[in-house]
C-alpha cells in the first residue's frame, strides 16, 4: 500500500529505511576506485544518463497516464542544443548544458499543449510525431547544413580541455571516470527529486488525473496546473540527460531523436519496473541495460529478439509491472527474517 | 433567505437536443432542495452547469452574488461548491485518505489545515478506520461516504447530491439523510438529485421538477406529491 501521510515514520525509522540506498549508492559511486574502467564504466555512464529518461517517462506518464512518448524531442532537443551553442555561439560544453537543458525545456512545451484537449492513445500518437519529424528536418536540406545532416555536430567533449594537459595513459580514464561520477550525481540527484514528487501532496494529484481527470477537476483539482508542473519537471529531467549525454558523447547526431534509441530501453524499464512507483522502473533500468550489453557476447544480435518476447510475455502475465512487486516482496522477507531474528533477542 | 444560488434562464443544448430549457432555480442559505424528473429530464446536466463541468450556452449561474458561469470547476470548489457525482466515483487506486485529503490539499494551502479537514471528514463520515484501504475492498455505502467525505472536506456552502442513495439499502439511506440533516443544520445547502421519492420528499425543504428540460414544477414537497402534472410525468411512480 502507498505511504499514507497520516501514518508518517518517525525520524529514526526514516532514516534507517535510505541507510541502505545510501550504501549501494556509495560503493556504486567508488566502483572507478575498486578497478573498474574501460567498456563497463562506460557502459554504467550510459545507464545512468538513460535513468534520467526513465524517471523522467515514469513521473510524468507513469502517473498522470498521458504517455508521453515525445521523449526523444526533449531529449534530441537538448542534445542539438548544446551542440549548436557550442559550435555557433562559441559556448564551452560545460556552460552549455544548463542552458541547452533550459532551451529544450521551453520547447517540448510543444508536447504538453495537445495535453489540454486530448488524452490516451491521441496524446501518444500526436506526442510520438515530434521527434520522428524532428528526425526528418535534421536530416533535410537546407538545415541538414546547420545541422550537420547525418554526421552530426561535433565537438570537443566535456571536461576535455582539462584532460589534454594529461599524460595520455591517464586522459581516458580521467574523462570516463569523471563523466562517471557526473553521470550518477545526476542520477542519484533525479531519483531523489523523482522519489519525493511521486509520492508527494503533488504526486497523488498526479495520479488522481490519470485515474479520473473530470472527477479531479470537479474536486477542486486545477488539473491543467497539475500536468503542466509534472510535465515540467518531468520534461526537465529528459532535457538534463539529452545535455549531459551530448556534452560527453560527441558528435550529436540524428540518433537521438530515434525512438528505438532514447524511448525504448526506458520504456521497456517503466512498464517492467511498474509505472508510477519510481524504485521499479529504476532497478529495471540498471538490470535491463546492463544485461542487454551482457547478452551481447552471448547471444549478439539476438538479444533484441530475446528482449521482445520477454516484454510481451511479461506484460501479457503482469501488466502492472514485475520489479516493483518483487522488490516489495523481498523486503517484506527481509523485513520478517530481521524480527524473527531479533525476537528472542 | 439570503440568495446563495441563482440560475437564470439556463440553457445547454447537445447537437439538436435540448438538455436544458431555460431553466431558473434559486437556492437559500442552509436550504434543503430536492431535484426531480424523469430520465432525461435534465436533472444531472443542471448539476453539472452549477458545478461547471458544461458551460451553458446561454443564462447566467450567480452564486454568492458572484457571476460564475465560465468559471472552471475547482475554482467553483474553492468557492464554496462541492459535488458528487451519478454513481460511484472514486479513484480506484488511491487509498480512501488521498481520495479525500487531495480535495482539500487543492483548496487549502496549509498542510496542516488540510489534513485537519481530511480527520475531519472522515470522521463525520465514519471512514476513520478504512482510511487505508483501497476503495475496491469497500462497500458501496462506505464507497458513498468517501465521496460524501470528498465533498465536505473543501469547506462547501452548498452541495450538489447526485443520486446519493442508488444502490443502498434502506438502512443504509437512513444514515445517509442523518448525516446530510446534521450537515443542514449546521448551515450547509444542499441540492439532491433522486429517483427515492419516498426518502428525498422526506428530507427536503422544496422541491423543483424537471421535464424534457423545462421547469414544471417549483413547491413544497407535499404541494409535488399532490400535484396532476408531476403524477402524468411520473407515471403513477408517485
Amino acid at each position: 500500500m502507498s505511504r499514507l501521510a497520516f501514518s508518517k515514520p518517525s525520524k529514526l525509522k526514516r532514516v534507517g529505511s535510505i541507510l541502505p540506498a545510501l550504501f549501494i549508492a556509495a560503493i556504486y559511486m567508488l566502483l572507478p576506485t575498486f578497478g573498474l574502467r574501460g567498456f563497463w564504466l562506460d557502459v554504467l555512464t550510459r545507464v545512468n544518463i538513460f535513468l534520467l529518461i526513465t524517471l523522467s517517462l515514469d513521473l510524468y506518464s507513469g502517473t498522470t497516464f498521458y504517455l508521453n512518448l515525445g521523449v526523444p524531442f526533449t531529449v534530441g532537443c537538448a542534445a542539438y542544443s548544446l551542440a549548436l551553442l557550442n559550435r555557433y555561439l562559441g559556448v564551452p560544453v560545460e556552460y552549455a548544458i544548463l542552458p541547452s537543458a533550459a532551451i529544450s525545456l521551453v520547447l517540448s512545451l510543444v508536447i504538453f499543449l495537445p495535453s489540454l484537449r486530448v488524452r490516451g492513445a491521441y496524446f501518444s500518437i500526436m506526442s510520438l510525431l515530434l521527434p520522428i519529424v524532428m528526425a526528418g528536418i535534421v536530416t533535410s536540406q537546407p538545415f541538414s547544413l546547420y545541422l550537420g545532416g547525418e554526421g552530426g555536430i561535433t565537438y570537443s567533449p566535456l571536461f576535455f580541455s582539462y584532460a589534454r594537459g594529461l599524460p595520455v595513459k591517464e586522459r581516458a580514464f580521467f574523462l570516463q571516470s569523471t563523466y562517471f561520477y557526473i553521470s550518477s550525481i545526476a542520477a542519484i540527484i533525479a531519483f531523489i527529486v523523482s522519489y519525493k514528487v511521486a509520492y508527494s501532496d503533488f504526486g497523488f494529484m498526479m495520479r488522481s488525473v490519470g485515474q479520473d481527470e473530470l472527477l479531479a477537476e470537479a474536486s477542486g483539482v486545477n488539473t491543467v496546473r497539475v500536468k503542466l508542473v509534472g510535465f515540467l519537471i518531468s520534461s526537465s529531467l529528459a532535457s538534463l540527460a539529452g545535455s549531459i549525454y551530448a556534452a560527453m558523447r560527441p558528435p550529436v547526431t540524428v540518433d537521438v531523436f530515434i525512438p528505438a534509441n532514447t524511448l525504448v530501453p526506458p520504456l521497456t524499464a517503466v512498464i517492467l519496473g511498474g509505472m508510477g512507483t519510481i524504485v521499479g522502473p529504476t532497478i529495471a533500468n540498471y538490470f535491463i541495460l546492463l544485461v542487454y550489453e551482457a547478452l551481447w557476447d552471448v547471444i549478439g544480435r539476438w538479444r533484441v529478439v530475446l528482449y521482445m518476447c520477454l516484454l510481451i510475455v511479461l506484460v501479457l502475465l503482469r501488466p502492472q509491472g514485475i520489479v516493483y512487486y518483487l522488490y516489495t516482496k523481498l523486503k517484506r522477507l527481509v523485513s520478517s527474517k530481521i524480527a524473527e531474528l531479533t525476537a528472542g533477542v | 433567505m439570503v440568495k446563495l444560488l441563482v440560475c437564470d434562464s439556463v440553457t445547454k443544448k447537445f447537437g439538436g437536443i435540448v438538455a436544458l430549457d431555460k431553466v431558473s432555480l434559486e437556492v437559500s442559505k442552509g436550504e434543503l432542495l430536492g431535484l426531480i424528473g424523469p430520465n432525461g429530464s435534465g436533472k444531472t446536466t443542471l448539476v453539472n452547469v452549477i458545478s461547471g463541468v458544461i458551460t451553458p450556452d446561454e443564462g447566467r449561474i450567480v452564486f454568492e452574488g458572484k457571476d460564475i458561469t465560465r468559471l472552471k470547476p475547482h475554482r467553483r470548489v474553492a468557492l464554496g461548491i462541492s459535488r458528487i457525482f451519478q454513481g460511484m466515483r472514486v479513484y480506484p487506486y488511491l487509498p480512501v485518505y488521498y481520495n479525500v485529503s487531495l480535495s482539500a490539499r487543492s483548496v487549502y494551502k496549509d498542510a496542516r489545515l488540510a489534513r485537519a479537514k481530511t480527520t475531519w471528514a472522515l470522521t463525520i463520515t465514519r471512514l476513520l478506520a478504512e482510511a487505508g484501504e483501497l476503495p475496491i475492498n469497500l462497500t458501496p455505502y462506505k464507497l458513498r461516504m468517501v465521496e460524501l467525505a470528498r465533498a465536505l472536506v473543501t469547506g462547501p456552502k452548498l452541495v450538489l447530491l447526485d443520486e446519493p442513495f442508488a444502490g443502498l439499502s434502506p438502512s443504509e439511506i437512513d444514515e445517509v439523510i442523518e448525516i446530510v440533516k446534521k450537515l443542514n443544520e449546521n448551515g450547509l445547502a444542499f441540492i439532491i438529485v433522486e429517483h427515492k421519492l419516498r426518502y428525498l420528499m422526506k428530507l427536503v425543504n422544496r422541491v423543483v421538477v424537471l421535464n424534457e428540460g423545462k421547469k414544471i414544477f417549483e413547491g413544497k414537497p407535499d404541494e409535488a406529491v399532490s400535484n396532476e402534472e408531476i403524477a402524468r410525468v411520473y407515471l403513477g411512480v408517485l
